[in-house]
């Protein structure tokens, strides 16, 4: 939830020019990372097919506080890995500004506060299932609540810094006012944190290895198969 | 096209798709370039622009680009719901403190806000702002078929987000349907999202990891089926856009001239009294 739902000329073209760049500029890392455009069939596909299904659950609309919904950006992270999964936030958000959902110009913002959730979404998860080897869901839960908490406040910082056009409040009473948005998202990333643990959850049990984790070997019907051989 | 949207203030991208690719109106057949450009320029007008009195002649022009391509203009405001709640989402935090002249106040919890000029401005301002961007984005991509959408993007951006854009593009169309199918099969045995925290998060959890899991699954197939093709890291283009007329040319140029006097007029010198 917590990404710059901003629509065009909220921000000044200084300010536009100046997210889009450094957001261009991490996205070239993102490309560079997978390989400099070489990027294997597989991966592409599952990228696409991540941005369709992030895509869909944006616009599922959970009828709780006049609707809202999900970003799964965290979850990317965990999927697909930081460079990847910010290729493919950056592709949701050029959908998103297509209809309407934040605009054209803030496609560099909300891109740079996406990367954050993907980033951190993706390291929170392997260093709390990897090394502190805590369960599925809270490790779940633990990285999407950090990854949505951090990029809650960074999406605050860029409106404030930024500051709205056309406003007089200065910095400082932007940052105030933008507050109130940052806990309502922080309660939201909470409730996306318990989502994204029973996804992890339940992704543990049927898909393993889309987690980073290797799959059980297939056992059912062993004990029929060495019948069969005993009696042959 | 049978397929109906499953949220009612998000633009259904099923539906956009058909009235680009059945429609023959005069919008439809502009070059595609060039209103690709004229949607940069829109951009740029609604950042640029500050004057309220031109804001409202941008967001008229792009309400009549839009109804000359015959375009229903109930969807359009159907689907302005989702902008306008943006808009007042962000305002509401800003609109009771900024200084000006008192239009309106009230007490609540002992404390008295007060609706201003600026205020108001404020959110007219920022309203329209938002129509004209997203009014004109809709018409682009109401009336650009899918061939010519995939030119300008395989054209633009760089390796490979356009190949991601393109793929995705495909399989949002699949993917939303699935989604729409569980929701459907959900509500057909009286279920809804509504149904406690617990059960709620659960039943969204196990909506959308099934989406990912057979998400997952269908790319790995299409993977293996594209690489079986030939697939070489570039889509073929089946078709290529016609170059720009004199007349795409004469258009862009009029509104770049009317885009520099508006930037000119905001930050060199005040040419219309702002």
């Amino acid at each position: 939830m917590a990404h710059v739902h901003l629509e065009d000329g909220s921000f000044t073209l200084f300010w536009v020019l100046i997210w889009s760049a450094l957001a261009a500029g991490l996205v070239s890392i993102a490309l560079y990372r997978q390989g400099r455009g070489q990027i294997p069939t597989r991966k592409l596909a599952i990228a696409s097919m991540c941005v369709a299904v992030g895509f869909a659950a944006f616009q599922i609309e959970i009828p709780v506080f006049g609707g809202v919904h999900l970003n799964l950006t965290p979850l990317m992270g965990i999927l697909v890995g930081p460079a990847l999964g910010s290729l493919s936030v950056l592709t949701i958000n050029v959908f998103s500004a297509a209809i309407g959902h934040g605009g054209w110009s803030m496609i560099g913002a909300n891109t740079l506060v996406n990367m954050v959730e993907v980033f951190l979404g993706f390291y929170a998860y392997r260093f709390l299932r990897g090394y502190a080897k805590v369960e599925r869901f809270y490790s779940g839960f633990g990285a999407a609540a950090i990854a949505l908490t951090v990029s809650a406040l960074v999406a605050v910082l860029i409106v404030s810094v930024s500051e709205i056009q056309g406003s007089t409040q200065t910095r400082a009473q932007t940052m105030a006012n933008m507050l109130v948005l940052a806990i309502a998202n922080i309660v939201m990333g909470l409730f996306e944190g318990v989502v994204t643990g029973y996804i992890v959850s339940f992704l543990g049990k049927v898909r393993p290895d889309l987690i980073g984790e290797s799959a059980p070997a297939r056992t059912e019907g062993i004990e029929d198969r060495l019948e069969v051989a005993a009696d042959v | 096209m049978s397929r109906k949207s499953y949220s009612r203030h998000i633009p259904d991208f099923r539906l956009v798709t058909h009235y680009a690719e059945s429609r023959t109106s005069l919008v439809h057949r502009i070059n595609p370039w060039t209103k690709a450009v004229l949607l940069v320029f829109v951009i740029l007008f609604v950042i640029i622009i500050q004057d309220p009195y031109l804001l409202a002649i941008l967001l008229v022009a792009t309400v009549a680009f839009y109804a000359a391509a015959r375009l229903p203009l109930t969807l359009l405001l159907g689907w302005y719901s989702l902008p306008v709640f943006f808009v007042l989402t962000l305002a509401v935090l800003f609109v009771f403190s900024e200084p000006g002249r008192q239009l309106a106040s009230f007490t609540l919890l002992g404390t008295r806000i007060a609706l201003t000029e600026n205020g108001a401005l404020l959110v007219v301002n920022l309203l329209m702002r938002a129509l004209a961007a997203v009014t004109f984005s809709l018409a682009f991509f109401m009336t650009t078929r899918y061939t010519n959408i995939a030119v300008i993007a395989s054209k633009s951006l760089p390796k490979p987000l356009d190949n991601i854009f393109l793929l995705s593009y495909r399989f949002t169309f699949e993917t939303s349907d699935e989604v729409a199918d569980v929701l459907d099969a959900m509500r057909s045995r009286s279920g809804g999202l509504v149904k406690g925290v617990s059960r709620q998060t659960k039943m969204f959890a196990g909506i959308i990891g099934l989406a990912f899991v057979h998400a997952f699954e269908r790319a790995e197939r299409i993977a293996k089926a594209m690489e079986a093709r030939g697939f070489t890291g570039t889509f073929p283009m089946t078709e290529k856009i016609p170059r720009m007329s004199y007349g795409d040319y004469a258009l862009i140029g009029l509104v770049a001239l009317a885009l520099a006097i508006v930037a000119y007029s905001r930050y060199f010198n005040n040419l219309i009294g702002w």
